[in-house]
């Protein structure tokens, strides 16, 4: 949940960017962090395998400077999406106040991809999120794999709830940021 | 347990908070003292040894907490709420307050921990009336805070710094 401090002035927000392992999670993250203002961004953290996979997760503080008298910042946080780590990813998605749902567009990962939002809707319920109200949005990644689904596709069996969704390929950055706003200004109309 | 979808923290909480850490900082010789959310973000901090990391150790404290946590629960464990790491120079003990805080202490080892038990104990004690005031009452001066003012340029700030 968010953090309001009025004695420090400062909100904090977490974001987590949710989704099966290899669809691009950590490259979101990375993308950010190394084309964002420099004076934006802290230390990004990476708890990763020796495999280079991520075992717990990645962080990424953002400042975004006084606003209005408040510092605000938001906290991005990427669960690992290897199946082996659901109770990790529940840890990750505690205190949740956003979440961008990252999808590996292909086609064969599509039945882990609605298996993975199924696990996800499961954990919001177990955390007492109220689904309907929550904010969370779909990012449709990897567009530029010649065996991506059509984006009517994943619309229909991927995102039932008709929230926004964007198309990325997030190794060369793009709709990394469109994705980033987007979920960031929900957070704050939720607030 | 409906999960909350804000902390609001006042001046005078905060002072009190503030107070308590100080006071178990210099109690037990301790280098810092940490008091956290669960989910990672740092409410306050005292003394010198956690604040320039303080964002990022929050995040990696509050997920080797509830790591730790789940393994003692699927090895049966019910009531799980301290862990202590041990290091070389510096140790550091982590306890939950309320469900929904974590408190923790860096001190090295001219500090013994029992001492660390016992006056954390009757921090979290001295804390948790305030931290469930702070938790009950989630509505409160938020609209004060979060004027429209406020909403309107923090959009504006999204869109100016969130982009290539
Ligand atoms: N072709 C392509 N590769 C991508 C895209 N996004 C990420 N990748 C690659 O997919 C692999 C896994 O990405 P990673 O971010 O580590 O996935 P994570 O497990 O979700 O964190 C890496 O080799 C990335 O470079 C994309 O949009 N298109
Ligand atoms: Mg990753």
């Amino acid at each position: 949940m968010a953090l309001i401090n009025i004695a420090s002035h400062e909100i904090h927000c977490k974001i987590v960017y949710y989704g099966i392992g290899y669809c691009g999670k950590t490259t979101n993250l990375q993308y950010v962090f190394k084309s964002i203002n420099p004076s934006v961004r802290g230390e990004m953290l990476s708890i990763a395998t020796e495999t280079e996979r991520t075992l717990f997760f990645d962080f990424l503080p953002l400042d975004l400077g006084t606003v209005y008298g408040f510092r605000t910042r938001f906290h991005l946080y990427t669960v690992p999406g290897q199946i082996l780590y659901e109770r990790t990813r529940l840890a990750v998605l505690n205190g949740a106040d956003g979440i961008v749902f990252v999808v590996d567009s292909q086609a064969e990962k599509f039945e882990e991809n609605v298996q993975s939002i199924t696990e996800l809707e499961m954990n919001l319920r177990r955390l007492g999120k109220d689904l309907t109200n929550f904010p969370i949005i779909m990012q449709w990644n990897k567009r530029d794999m010649p065996s991506a689904l059509p984006v009517a596709v994943l619309e229909r069996y991927l995102n039932r709830r008709r929230v926004p969704s964007f198309e990325a390929v997030a190794s060369s950055g793009t709709g990394v940021y469109a994705t980033l706003r987007s979920i960031s200004k929900r957070v704050m109309a939720q607030l | 347990m409906e999960q909350l979808t804000n902390l609001i923290i006042s001046d005078h909480e905060l002072a009190l908070i503030s107070n308590v850490l100080h006071k178990l900082m210099n109690d037990t010789s301790a280098s810092s003292v940490m008091l956290l959310d669960k989910s990672g973000q740092v409410v306050t901090t005292q003394g010198s040894s956690t604040r320039r990391n303080a964002t990022s150790l929050g995040a990696l404290l509050a997920g080797a907490f509830s790591s730790s946590r789940h393994v003692a629960e699927l090895l049966g464990e019910k009531d799980f709420r301290t862990i202590f790491q041990q290091g070389v120079h510096e140790n550091i003990y982590t306890t939950m307050i309320e469900d929904q805080w974590l408190l923790v202490i860096v001190f090295d080892k001219l500090t013994h921990i029992g001492l660390v038990k016992v006056l954390s104990k009757k921090a979290c004690d001295e804390l948790s009336r305030t931290l469930e005031r702070v938790r009950a009452d989630t509505t409160r001066q938020k609209s004060s805070v979060l004027n429209i003012q406020f909403r309107s340029s923090v959009e504006d700030t999204i869109d100016l710094l969130f982009r290539d």
